[in-house]
């Protein structure tokens, strides 16, 4: 418990939702010796995260801000409770269960940004029927390479910001990560049923939200305008 | 390889997400593969998802952390837990 009560009272950052049980429980027990060995080895195991942390962090957050704060915290307790983690285990999923814990305990709250769009009730293969509407399956072999190959990083980026906290949760650990889904569920203690659904529902409102936006942008127009389906 | 039950159309599709995600077992996928070798329609349902996907995939934002909190962290773990 000391090294928790130092941590917290070195500054305000530690959120007290982060301490599952399990988590305090390992700290508890089986607190490392400082020393070199432990630094070192997080040494060369963190940084090559950092860049995906920071891209993950964006997303959960949508504001530049907090994800650099969301990940600088993360790395400070990865530090501070490096001795739980097993060596041998996952740890890029260990790193990201902290920071998701941390998004969830503080950032989750400020409920800001995003597109509120209406996705709830997308169906399936939603991109396909209604690339198929505008003639676009007539066009090409590949009518989702044309239609993705038009919408940009940002707007990829603002149809996944679009998505409801649970699903953009899952969507950005599954997209940006490339976790499987037992990992995403280790990394958010859910069973893997509860990743799989809010997966595919999530991918499903994805689509809607990547359409939207690529109506709202002009892509559509253009897309329909540039080669019109051959009519006789 | 031929005398083993094969999966519908309407099978296959609710085995898609899970497939494009390379989640199902050995056995399912090979079935999955062998209708999508023989169905134009289901094969282009999985050609225009995986499109999707890989779009996404391929330019969701890999930015940088900003280089003052790269430094920040590694003096944190530098200087070890104290
Ligand atoms: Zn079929």
């Amino acid at each position: 418990m000391h090294l928790l009560a130092a941590a917290a009272t070195h500054s305000a950052w530690l959120p007290a939702a982060w301490l599952a049980p399990c988590m305090l429980g390992a700290i508890a027990v089986s607190r490392p010796e400082p020393g070199a060995g432990g630094a070192a080895e997080i040494g060369a195991l963190l940084p090559p995260l950092l860049d995906s942390a920071y891209g993950t962090a964006l997303h959960l957050t949508r504001n530049a801000t907090d994800a650099e704060d969301l990940v600088q915290e993360a790395a400070l307790l990865a530090c501070r409770g490096f001795g739980t983690f097993q060596p041998g285990t996952n740890f890029k999923a260990w790193f990201f269960r902290i920071l998701t814990n941390c998004f969830y305990s503080t950032y989750r709250k400020k409920k800001r940004g995003g597109t509120q769009l209406e996705l709830d009730d997308t169906p399936e293969l939603y991109l396909y029927c209604q690339t198929a509407a505008i003639g676009l399956h007539g066009q090409t072999e590949d009518p989702a390479r044309l239609l993705m190959e038009r919408l940009d990083a940002e707007q990829i980026g603002a149809a996944v910001d679009a998505l409801p906290e649970e699903y953009r949760v899952v969507a950005t650990l599954y997209f940006l990560q490339d976790f499987s889904y037992q990992e995403i569920a280790e990394v958010l203690d859910v069973p893997v049923g509860t990743v799989r659904s809010r997966l595919h529902r999530g991918r499903r409102m994805l689509q809607k939200a990547l359409w939207v936006i690529a109506e709202e942008r002009g892509i559509i127009r253009d897309l329909t305008a540039a080669d019109p389906p051959p009519e006789a | 390889m031929h005398d083993h039950y094969r999966l519908t159309c309407e099978e296959v599709f609710a085995r898609l997400d899970d497939f494009l995600d390379r989640e199902l077992s050995e056995e399912e996928t090979r079935r999955v593969e062998e209708h999508l070798a023989a169905c134009a329609a289901c094969a282009s349902e999985h050609r225009f998802e995986t499109g999707v996907l890989d779009g996404v995939r391929a330019k969701l934002t890999r930015i940088a952390v900003p280089t003052s909190l790269r430094a920040a962290i590694l003096r944190q773990i530098a200087g070890g837990t104290a």
